[in-house]
């Protein structure tokens, strides 16, 4: 078993979650946009490290969701991988065509999501970007 | 040659004109374009800022407005017809009749540009949409060949934009109901093929399955590549056989064409992926601009590069890619 | 409400289309489309041919109208499509904007189901050109049509039985699965005279190839829904030909429209309405 496997889930779902709230906090997302999230549960799984991070939306902010419920939406990628696309290195489809992005559940979720990632003008904020 | 690049929000408009887009095309956030997607496109901000940045590097800006309009919701299109032409931005694209009508009247200056969900073929077609209502360009469904190409060109007083590369629509566009047929929502009129709320993935013992609306597209084997889960890409069965019955999973790639665009008189190519992330946009805008910029400085010597080759098969559907109709081993 | 005989979809011998039409002269049909619609290489019948059936046909008393090819790639499809319009006798259905073209101008020409036009301002535009009869996209819903003819009052018709025609395209899926060209494929549509079904992986009869034509594989049968086509506006009802059995369809929809009561919509239970019910076409709503 690989030493993350071992480490609990809820510190890097809590940091994941307060992350993605403080996208809201710089106006970077909009909260209608995340609309269709509302009530749902995102299981974002690296296959390479075996870890997943499980959060909620409830429709203001997310949160860490350590509950036994199936999530609604699944995604599936490597580590590496899922750094790319946050980094805008690599586009989502490409990735999902050869198979080292996976998204299993409600598909719709998985494109609100994706899209509003993508939608983020990073310009906006007055941090280093992440890519030029 | 100018080169027309999508944009599905403002990272990717940004990315398309950095890398050397002539226009970017884009839609709104409802039904009035086809990728109507969750979370995808431009509300009114976002649109403003899109043409502001385009416009101060004397760049395009075209808005799609290339679905069916009904009666109950009319409104809706005509004031994003309104709402392009306040906002300055350069054309529109149309496919409906009624819109189309209604654009050119209202707006005597707005440019006019006829979607390719218009499904024009021929060159009476296109001109008749020339003599009507004033249109500047014909984007050509993707089934014609490059000799059936060239006769339109010839034939019309119209520019003509053919698609250059991306997400390749196997049926004529326009003349599509296999997705309504499925479940429900249609690219006429409701601007979505496949759409994610009718669509499932499911790791099963089997393999990974695609469904629409409950009907198994395909079943994928560990490792096999994957394709859109639309019902032209899925693998069905026929007299016995199972396999691709409408078409594999490709992406159109045309880049080496471009000297035959260039000498028979095309005036645009374009780049499919509204839904793509800014990475995809701005990789394969990049490319088709350096193919475009060596095309005009020399065409007798215009050779694509692997390097650009490599680039943009990386992007490609079931990493595939396809002259599509232009060129017809399976004429 | 009129009955009407849309073209013949799929490929059939020159004496499988005589007998078939000897049928449906007798048969109640009042309106009879003609002409290939779907494949130019198709030529088993030639204009002429279709235009000596149309004479048959209307000398029993049968409106005639042909039909033009719904895609057209190239010069030589444009021919075909002027010679129909030019034909001087009948009237035309216009599949496609380059037979609108043609036909802009003159008076009394069909709008086909492959138009696209979905809203009121698009039929007035058409009937200005001079349509007289608006056939509804196959896709259009009881709100569609309904909100197109309360504005713009005129013949309609909707696609009420039959397979429906889904999707066109340039290459040719029965020539694919015999791993043949286009241009070499040895007229394998003539082997399947009601096209070829098409099963998903789980064996659930799902599309029907014809060709270069995607047609679905239930049969769309809008028999249950007649009152809300008539409250609609509709003036027309459709069936499509297939090898066996039209001629029961057409007695049974005259049957209907003249207040028979509802008919058992089909023998078999693969049959189709979610389209006009605005559900994904291949379900079947109350």
């Amino acid at each position: 078993m690989k030493l993350l496997q071992l480490l609990p889930e809820a510190p890097p779902a809590h940091a994941l979650s307060l992350a993605l709230n403080a996208g809201f906090c710089l106006g970077l997302v909009a909260r209608n946009d995340l609309e269709p999230l509302s009530g749902k549960t995102v299981s974002i799984e690296t296959t390479d490290l075996g870890t997943r991070v499980r959060v909620v939306y409830d429709g203001i902010r997310f949160r860490a969701y350590l509950g036994s419920a199936p999530p609604d939406l699944t995604i599936r990628s490597t580590v590496s991988d899922f750094l790319a696309l946050a980094l805008r290195r690599e586009d989502q489809d490409t990735l999902f065509f050869t198979r080292r992005l996976v998204m299993t559940g409600d598909t719709e979720l998985g494109l609100v999501v994706k899209n509003v990632l993508d939608a983020i003008d990073w310009s906006r904020l007055p941090l280093p970007r992440p890519r030029s | 040659m100018e080169l027309v690049c999508p944009a599905g929000g403002l990272p990717a408009l940004k990315a398309a004109v950095d890398n050397g887009a002539d226009w970017v095309y884009l839609g709104l956030r409802d039904s009035t374009n086809a990728r109507n997607f969750a979370g995808l496109n431009f509300d009114e901000a976002a649109l403003a800022a899109g043409v502001a940045y385009a416009h101060a590097r004397r760049r395009k800006v075209l808005l799609a407005l290339n679905t069916y309009p009904q009666a109950a919701t009319w409104a809706r299109w005509t004031q994003a017809v309104d709402l392009a032409a306040a906002k300055g931005v350069d054309a529109i694209i149309v496919a409906d009749l009624g819109l189309l009508d209604y654009a050119h009247r209202t707006h005597p200056k707005l440019k006019l540009h006829l979607s390719v969900q218009g499904s024009a073929t021929s060159h009476e077609a296109i001109n008749f949409y020339h003599q009507r209502f004033g249109v500047r360009r014909a984007v050509l469904p993707r089934v014609l060949s490059l000799a059936q190409v060239e006769n339109v060109v010839r034939h019309t007083p119209v520019e003509i934009e053919v698609f250059g590369f991306g997400g390749l629509c196997v049926m004529v566009e326009g003349r599509c109901a296999l997705s309504a047929y499925a479940c429900g929502d249609s690219p006429n009129t409701m601007g979505a093929c496949s759409p994610g709320h009718a669509v499932r993935w499911e790791e099963t013992p089997a393999g990974l399955e695609s469904r629409l609306n409950r009907v198994l597209i395909d079943r994928y084997a560990p490792g096999e590549r994957a394709a859109y889960p639309t019902l032209c890409k899925g693998r069905f069965e026929a007299e016995g056989a199972t396999y691709y019955a409408i078409e594999e999973p490709a992406s159109l790639n045309t880049i080496e064409m471009l000297p035959e665009f260039l000498r028979m008189g095309v005036r645009a190519v374009k780049i499919e992926g509204r839904q793509r992330s800014p990475a995809y946009v701005a990789q394969v805008t990049k490319v088709w601009r350096q193919a475009i910029d060596s095309l005009t400085r020399d065409a007798e010597r215009f050779r694509p590069t692997p390097e650009w080759m490599a680039a943009l098969n990386r992007h490609a559907e079931g990493s595939q890619q396809t002259l599509g109709a232009f060129s017809r081993p399976w004429k | 409400m009129k009955i009407a005989l849309g073209p013949v979809l799929y490929y059939w011998s020159r004496t499988a289309i005589m007998e078939f039409y000897a049928g449906i002269a007798e048969s109640p049909a009042d309106i009879v489309y003609l002409g290939e619609v779907v494949c130019s290489r198709r030529q088993e019948m030639q204009l002429e041919d279709w235009l000596e059936l149309a004479d048959a046909l209307a000398a029993r008393g049968k409106e005639v109208v042909l039909s033009t090819q719904a895609l057209t790639e190239g010069a030589g499809d444009m021919k075909l499509v002027r010679n129909v319009v030019h034909n001087g006798r009948f009237r035309v259905e216009a599949n496609d904007m380059g037979a609108v073209s043609l036909l802009a101008g003159t008076e009394g020409w069909v709008a086909g189901p492959h138009l696209n036009i979905y809203n009121p301002q698009s039929l007035a535009f058409i009937m200005e050109l001079g349509a007289t009869r608006w056939v509804a996209p196959v896709e259009a819903t009881r709100e569609i049509a309904r909100s197109v003819l309360k504005a713009q009052p005129l013949e309609a018709e909707v696609f009420a039985h039959g397979r429906l025609p889904l999707a066109f395209s340039a290459r040719c899926f029965t020539a694919r699965r015999f791993n043949l060209q286009k241009e070499g494929c040895e007229f394998r549509c003539i082997g399947f005279p009601d096209g070829m079904p098409l099963k998903t992986r789980e064996g659930e009869s799902f599309l029907t190839i014809n060709g270069v034509q995607t047609q679905s594989a239930r049969v769309y049968n809008l028999m249950q829904d007649l009152a809300s086509l008539q409250e609609a506006g509709v003036t027309v009802l459709r069936a499509s030909p297939q090898s066996q059995g039209t001629g029961d369809v057409l007695h049974a929809m005259r049957a209907a429209c003249d207040g028979a009561g509802m008919p058992a919509a089909s023998k078999d239970d693969n049959w189709c309405n979610g389209f006009w019910h605005a559900r994904p076409g291949l379900e079947r709503a109350a």
